[in-house]
């Protein structure tokens, strides 16, 4: 999958999720972190991975910020003097609970476009050529890859099972029975997958402290340097403006 | 005399109270390809895995004893794993980016990590997949791809083990070319093999291996002379029998590209049948359609009469079992009787139907012993004939094995016959393989393929 973003540098979205997280964080609520918000689900958008990072981000950031709303507004009877569909809450908590809410937001979808725009491999080489070891390198790829590749071995996993005719589904019960085929052979398979990737990364001279070499470097034009720098000075602003305030 | 490039002298390894090698004594110089074979779980990967330094470092093995590189280099040796999908690191997304990963990791310029991927690439016959993603391609263009970056560290000592089990005669033959040609050019080689015919065309030297010790050292020529014969031997096609397996005008691929084209073969009963070709002919690929697990654009698929062309993939199970090149991705079960019943149950077959096949299943494929082991502490080759016995025990009327003799020893290969005969005498069963001997010896038709489609069918007598 290719996204808009792939035309850049790795680093300038980086830079500007970072500068967008901070933004969020620094300036005031409701807005800044609202428009944070918007800005980041329209880069998203703009780069082609909209759908992607609107479905990555809705998944952390919902169940975060319904435990917000009810441990700010609604678990706080002493002060809740105001009712929204039958439920008391306290109007004051709940201001608090949308502007940690939106934050937050802001600063998951910021990510989660980075994530779900840029490849993995291309951030870790541009990461590479600006100095971060080879351990660097490999957790940052393991970690972002370790959701496609166990997602791919399931469904190998589920294919061999299928083709032994066992059906999925079946109620509740019969689906937590059926998790028993599919888990077995899928943690198995990555246990023994992870001892085999360190096999792996040993015969090919891996070297945890050494940093790494590239065969195609990461164009990085003097104008998005100019920009990242740019973004760069913003975020350092933002902070020293939020420190003075 | 030329160089070393390992002096190994192993008195003892060990993984916990196992010893896995004892008494071994192994030299290789500059120029020289040296042999290694014996039977499954005679630790010849052990040897292989000491001999690139890798045993202690990425193991919990205990070695006593010394293993030098006096030839030095950063990295001594270069390792190719038996599973190609082993050598994967990930950290490339085409196949140049994960053959660079070596070279990058030795730190060298761009020009210099260029000039070794190119001619990696090329003396692993890999330059025209040079960017596709490594997990696109199949078993034997992996080979290749782990082959290449193997190649790309640019050792003076490369060790191989089990490098041709994937790979089609062809590629086979250009590969034993490609490792002469690298011992020409001054390298070491350490190959792990078990077929006679491989070691007899590449290896100067070859040790046999049986319970961590060298039991015969020699010329390939004169140790390798013949290999076990496969009892029993391949049954003749029974002229007008009815078609196991009836395929007509199939189309099927991936999202974005055809695989199969209008493609038709069959398989009367009584029939075992090779399924042979070049990596990426597309057989691999047909077996996944005829499952249901790679779906149909035209074309229709029968078996016994039925057509099963539009039924979901558990569906078929009744008629066509299919057993992956990867037997992991199914074990689960805590017993081996377990494992083979989980087919028939999840079949609804009648518990005496279902005994009585798992029975015979584990008996075909001689695991009728080890009902009560765990599938886990089973050898990878044991673990293959527990998934060929899993696929048999609902005795469905066809059976197809993706290349079931790889890194199997003569015994697991006689085992696999037995079974495969077994599976002809009440239905029929094809074989993904570019095992020639095992498919001459054991199939009465041979059907090969080429780019999504049958290009010959040759039927032998019995």
């Amino acid at each position: 999958m290719t996204s808009r973003f792939d035309r850049w540098n790795p680093l300038t979205p980086l830079a500007g999720a970072l500068l967008l997280v901070t933004a969020a964080f620094v300036a005031p609520p409701p807005w800044a972190p609202a428009a944070a918000l918007a800005v980041a689900l329209a880069a998203a958008w703009w780069a082609g991975v909209g759908r992607r990072t609107a479905v990555m981000a809705a998944s952390i950031a919902i169940p975060t910020w319904a435990l917000l709303a009810l441990t700010n507004a609604v678990l706080a009877p002493a002060h809740a003097t105001a009712m929204l569909g039958g439920v008391r809450y306290d109007p004051v908590a709940a201001r608090d609970a949308i502007a940690v809410a939106l934050r937050l937001g802001a600063a998951i979808a910021a990510l989660t476009a980075v994530v779900a725009g840029v490849a993995p491999r291309r951030l870790t080489r541009a990461l590479a050529a600006r100095g971060l070891p080879s351990w660097g390198a490999y957790l940052i790829v393991a970690s972002l890859e370790a959701a496609p590749e166990a997602r791919a071995r399931a469904a190998r996993v589920l294919d061999a099972q299928r083709c032994r005719g066992f059906a999925p589904g079946g109620g509740l019960a019969g689906r937590a029975r059926a998790l028993v085929p599919l888990i077995g052979p899928l943690v198995a398979g990555l246990v023994v997958e992870s001892d085999e990737r360190a096999l792996a990364l040993d015969a090919r001279g891996f070297v945890p402290v050494r940093r790494r070499t590239a065969l195609t470097a990461i164009a990085d034009p003097p104008a998005e340097r100019a920009v990242r720098a740019a973004m760069w000075l913003a975020i350092l602003a933002l902070i020293a403006w939020g420190m003075l305030r | 005399m030329s160089e070393l490039v390992l002096d190994l002298a192993i008195a003892r390894a060990r993984f916990g109270e196992r010893t896995a090698l004892r008494d071994v004594r192994l030299q290789v110089r500059r120029g020289e390809i040296v042999g290694v074979t014996g039977r499954v779980g005679a630790g010849k990967t052990t040897l292989a895995l000491a001999a690139a330094g890798l045993l202690a470092r990425a193991t919990r093995a205990s070695v006593d004893g010394s293993i030098a590189h006096p030839a030095g280099g950063s990295p001594p040796a270069s390792f190719v794993f038996e599973n190609p999908w082993t050598q994967l690191t990930e950290l490339g997304g085409s196949v140049e980016e994960e053959v660079a990963v070596g070279p990058e990791n030795q730190g060298l310029a761009p020009d210099a990590i260029r000039r070794r991927v190119d001619g990696a690439l090329a003396r692993a016959d890999a330059a025209r997949f040079a960017s596709r993603p490594p997990r696109e391609l199949s078993g034997g263009e992996l080979q290749r791809v782990a082959l290449a970056s193997g190649l790309a560290l640019d050792a003076p000592l490369i060790v191989l083990d089990e490098p041709t089990a994937q790979l089609d005669p062809r590629a086979a033959e250009e590969f034993t070319r490609a490792l002469r040609a690298l011992a020409a050019q001054g390298n070491g080689i350490v190959l792990v093999e078990q077929s006679a015919r491989v070691l007899r065309a590449a290896a100067e030297r070859v040790l046999v291996l049986d319970e961590g010790a060298i039991v015969a050292e020699g010329d390939p020529r004169t140790i390798l002379r013949g290999e076990a014969a496969l009892e029993p031997a391949r049954a003749g096609p029974v002229v007008g029998a009815p078609r196991t397996l009836e395929v007509r005008g199939l189309s099927a691929g991936y999202a974005d590209r055809d695989v199969l084209r209008e493609l038709s073969v069959e398989v009367p009963r009584g029939v075992i049948t090779a399924w042979m070709g070049e990596n990426g002919a597309g057989k691999s690929t047909l077996a996944r359609a005829i499952m249901g697990l790679v779906p149909a654009r035209a074309g229709r698929i029968a078996v016994s009469g039925v057509d099963i062309t539009t039924l979901p993939v558990e569906r078929r199970a009744p008629h066509v079992g299919l057993v992956f090149q990867d037997p992991g991705a199914q074990l689960f079960a805590r017993t081996v009787h377990e494992e083979v019943m989980f087919g028939p149950r999840a079949l609804s077959i009648p518990r005496d139907q279902a005994l009585a096949g798992a029975h015979e299943a584990l008996a075909a494929v001689g695991l009728e012993h080890d009902a009560q082991v765990n599938p886990a502490d089973l050898t990878p080759q044991a673990q293959r004939r527990l998934a060929i016995a899993a696929a048999m025990a609902a005795r469905p009327p066809m059976l197809i094995l993706d290349e079931p003799t790889a890194g199997q020893d003569a015994a697991g290969r006689a085992w696999i016959a037995r079974a495969l005969v077994l599976q002809a005498s009440r239905g029929a069963a094809a074989v993904i393989t570019h095992d020639v001997e095992f498919a001459e010896h054991l199939c009465s038709q041979h059907v090969t393929f080429a780019r999504g489609q049958v290009s010959n069918i040759r039927v032998l007598s019995a």
